[in-house]
């Protein structure tokens, strides 16, 4: 399997340079030089992915398109990981009303699928700025990661060096932060991994359907969209998104599997 | 005595990718007569299972015969047997009851169902004639209630009738051979003695031989009537019981018997066999005991003693027991 | 048995209900705009504004409007749509066949051949065609939905011109066409979105079924059978798939909520008039009763299968029955 690590981390560097170097080497993404002229080149020298219909740089859209989708799904993930691990970690560590109730709250969570969330959210909001779907994707995705946490504090609360600690006299509060939280790391750091994948991925469908990133932000699902209306002409505009939406998925979950492999050697 | 079972040079090897391939079972030969009950004994490791599964070729899809291997049953060849063949005489001509019944049971079937199945496989006979035959093995096998347990399923009932719904499904075919391997291991103590007991009777009474695998001297005595000891995939004793537990002649089975505890030793302490037993790919030269053998002589480190008869119906394969050490 | 399924029966009822609630509060309690469906382009007086207002009730407290909401929905009223102007549940009515009917073709694609190709990667491990088979799971995973069902988009309809790539039938199909024209139409359409919703969700039972599968093909009582004389068919049907059946009946519950996801994007791409486009498409023009409408809908038709799945697995393992 070191192979397919060895590809994931492959494809993780490829997508930073992407982000990171690419909007610097590449034009505007938004500008349109000569819409006559210009449109819809096949790639070549000066346009190395060629140009789309409103005679833009493909590449520069790539690049750009890669800085937002990666952007958005990090903080989708960090927020979605951060309010997750707090209610699981309360509900696994509180017994009684609490934490029966905020177990509820869980299944609750569970039981709404994460897009029917997500479109509700959108058609009451109305257009969403890039960092606010970028909150609300990671409002939609605690659930998960509260399960997570929730059944690893169960567990490690019956863990020996846990009753170690009560009986030391510390308080619930703390052995639940110092002792327990640092145990529930590893399962939520893969979990974190893998949910960037799904973030992409959502952040890229909601473009698919004109609901995601505003308009004229570049955006690989966004890209395909436009792709649609002159998909005989030039599929090369469907090809460079899709790709690139292959390749950043596939890296976060390579390398969220690599993780798991690490970290949770028992786990199937 | 008719000889039912003939084994020869039995060599079952497994090849490897980047080395010499292994070879847990190195030259085994022995034969089993009609009724008889042969116990083969040895230790975790030795081979045995693998020449009990190696009967009715149910070894591992990757194991190899050795080219001059005879496995005879009565006329039969099942050395060189066709698959379906092999699939007449399994259960027909001879089972086998494997060491763990909770596993050895599908779970999700019943177990009247899996008695059933061993029936119709070999008879075609109805679904109604196959249960009526699957509660009479049930009763043979003295389980309680029969016609209610044959619809259990098997984590309803106990280890020992667990064990007992697996010598039912193996004697179902009415078998002329019964291989066990180590049918009372799982088992506790009280239950052990009534499944020997049980393997006893039924043998008498349906002329069924019986090879019994285990690693247990104390279940041999008084029901088998020959052992082979068996030590790191070859046989190194064979006697009638009354010979072996008499006058034990490899260092090794004399070193079994002396590591038993008894119960009128009161305050020494055991006597173990000095050292381990090897694994398969880094066996000794010559004979393969001779790293732990309190008599070796230099011969038995470069040749192997072959099988030779010490006495009436006893052989060992030793250079010292058989007088030949130089 | 039957008491169980009661408690289990009441425990879905109770989450179902409680996710409507969350579902609708939500949407009520947020900031926006809710009568930008309704004006769309438009400016509107003041007076225009109070008579939107008083009829669509937008000003009320949170609680009442969930009240009210609530009280109707248990008449099987689920409002008004604002662009459309008829009642959400008939709009349901409308478009609930073409996803039960994509839905259900690929359920029951992806659990017969997903179980069948799993079993069967399990039974040959070291085939050329098992490894290839692993691969192709991993391309399919790899690889969105939408994403796949482009490139079919472009290879089959565009590049190839042989299928359809939009919609559900042919609407320049004369009216007396004879029913096997019909239907063959009715088949071109179907055999891209579905052939994109199987690949998106066929993974799940194919590894679950393969993972199973080879645990129970190594499991001891299969070579007890084989010491009985049973026959290599018998074998697999009853002591290989049979007991590997268990484990898979679970994941129904989590195969449910992928299928929702893939219907809203896939049948957006094939603009297959169903639920999932649906709900896009209220979204788009923030038609917010139509999206809470379908959204519940989805809601309950998840709930009820997990709990299906649950009641399945109790039938499906024998260990679980007895008391």
């Amino acid at each position: 399997m070191r192979g397919y690590t060895r590809l994931g981390l492959g494809l993780l560097v490829a997508m930073a340079l992407l982000a990171v170097v690419g909007p610097w080497i590449a034009g505007s993404p938004y500008s349109q030089p000569d819409l006559l002229r210009d449109a819809l080149l096949p790639p070549s020298g000066a346009h190395w992915f060629g140009t789309d219909q409103f005679a833009r740089d493909v590449f520069a859209r790539l690049a750009w398109g890669a800085r937002n989708s990666l952007a958005v799904a990090t903080i989708a993930v960090a927020v979605a990981t951060t309010v997750g691990a707090m209610v699981g970690l309360a509900a696994g560590g509180r017994d009684g009303i609490l934490g029966g109730m905020l177990r509820r709250l869980i299944d609750v969570g569970l039981a709404l699928p994460r897009i029917i969330v997500l479109l509700v959210l959108i058609a009451a909001i109305g257009r969403l700025s890039t960092l606010q779907l970028a909150l609300v994707i990671g409002l939609t995705g605690w659930s998960g990661i509260a399960r997570l946490v929730r059944g690893e504090t169960l567990r490690l609360r019956h863990a020996p060096y846990v009753i170690a600690a009560r009986a030391l006299g510390a308080r619930p509060a703390r052995v639940l932060w110092r002792d327990i939280f640092p145990g529930t790391l590893a399962p939520v750091l893969v979990a974190a991994t893998l949910g960037i994948a799904d973030a992409i991925l959502l952040e890229a469908g909601l473009s698919f359907i004109g609901l995601g990133l505003p308009l004229p932000e570049p955006s690989w699902g966004g890209m395909m969209l436009e792709a649609r209306e002159v998909l005989g002409q030039a599929p090369w505009l469907l090809f460079f998104p899709a790709a690139a939406l292959v390749a950043a998925t596939s890296a976060a979950t390579l390398l969220g599997d690599a993780l798991r492999r690490t970290l949770q050697p028992d786990s199937r | 005595m008719t000889t039912l079972l003939e084994v020869q040079n039995l060599r079952i090897s497994f090849p490897r990718r980047d080395a010499a391939p292994l070879i847990p079972v190195d030259d085994v030969s022995f034969q089993i007569a009609a009724g008889e009950l042969v116990a083969l004994v040895g230790e975790s490791g030795c081979g045995k299972t693998l020449t009990g599964l190696a009967m009715p070729r149910l070894l591992p899809v990757n194991a190899r015969l050795g080219t001059d291997t005879v496995i005879r049953l009565g006329e039969t060849d099942l050395a060189h047997a066709s698959d379906s063949t092999l699939r007449s005489i399994r259960g027909r001509r001879i089972a086998m009851v494997f060491q763990d019944p909770m596993s050895s049971l599908n779970p999700v079937m019943r177990v009247g169902a899996q008695i059933a199945e061993a029936v119709t496989a070999h008879a075609r006979i109805g679904r109604a004639e196959a249960r009526a035959r699957a509660i009479a093995l049930l009763t043979e096998v003295g389980i309680a209630d029969p016609s209610t347990r044959v619809d259990a399923y098997p984590h309803q009932l106990s280890g020992g009738m667990r064990q007992r719904v697996m010598l039912a499904i193996a004697l179902a075919g009415e078998p002329e051979l019964l291989i066990a391997d180590e049918p009372t291991t799982a088992l506790d103590v009280t239950v052990q003695a009534q499944m020997l007991e049980l393997l006893d009777t039924l043998r008498q009474k349906r002329g069924m031989a019986v090879l019994l695998i285990t690693h247990d001297l104390g279940i041999v005595a008084g029901r088998a009537d020959r052992v082979l000891v068996m030590y790191a995939g070859r046989i190194v004793e064979c006697a009638t019981t009354a010979a072996l537990f008499a006058a034990p002649a490899h260092p090794y089975t004399q070193g079994l018997f002396a590591s038993i505890p008894r119960l009128e030793n009161t305050a020494s302490r055991l006597t173990p066999i000095p050292g381990t037993v090897p694994p398969p790919d880094q066996w000794p030269s010559g004979c393969r005991f001779h790293p732990r053998c309190p008599v070796a002589v230099s011969r038995c480190r470069t040749e192997r003693p072959p099988l030779e008869p010490i006495g009436a119906g006893h052989d060992v394969a030793c250079w010292v027991a058989s007088g030949a050490a130089q | 048995m039957t008491g169980w399924l009661l408690r289990r029966g009441a425990d879905a009822l109770l989450t179902a209900l409680l996710a409507a609630v969350a579902l609708v509060a939500l949407v009520h309690a947020l900031p926006g705009d809710p009568l930008a469906a309704v004006l769309g382009e438009h400016s509107a007086t003041p007076e225009q504004l109070a008579a939107l207002t008083a009829r669509w009730g937008t000003n009320r407290a949170l609680l009442p409007k969930l009240a009210d909401y609530f009280t109707a929905l248990a008449h099987g009223d689920l409002g008004f749509s604002m662009t459309r102007e008829i009642p959400v549940t008939s709009v349901l009515r409308e478009r609930l066949g073409p996803t039960l009917l994509l839905g259900s073709l690929t359920l029951l694609i992806d659990f017969t051949l997903g179980l069948a190709l799993g079993l069967w990667a399990a039974l040959h491990p070291d085939s050329w065609r098992a490894r290839a088979l692993g691969a192709v799971t991993i391309v399919g995973y790899a690889i969105p939905s939408f994403v796949a069902g482009m490139l079919l988009v472009w290879l089959f309809g565009i590049r190839l011109a042989w299928l359809p790539v939009a919609g559900f039938r042919d609407v320049l199909l004369p009216i007396d066409s004879g029913s096997g024209a019909v239907f063959l139409d009715r088949l071109r359409h179907l055999i891209l979105p579905l052939t994109t919703m199987v690949l998106a969700t066929i993974a799940v039972p194919l590894r679950q079924q393969r993972a199973a599968a080879l645990t129970v093909v190594a499991a001891p009582w299969v070579r007890a059978a084989r010491a009985r004389g049973v026959s290599p068919a018998a074998i697999a049907w009853r002591h290989c798939w049979r007991p590997a059946l268990t484990p898979i009946v679970t994941l129904f519950g989590l195969w449910l909520p992928m299928l929702v996801a893939g219907a809203v994007f896939i049948e957006g791409l094939f603009s297959w008039p169903g639920l999932g486009s649906l709900i896009a498409e209220a979204t788009t023009t923030r038609d917010v009763p139509l999206v809470v409408g379908a959204g519940l809908l989805l809601v309950a038709a998840v709930q009820l299968g997990s709990l299906l799945a649950d009641v399945l697995y109790r039938v499906v393992d024998p260990a679980q029955r007895t008391p």
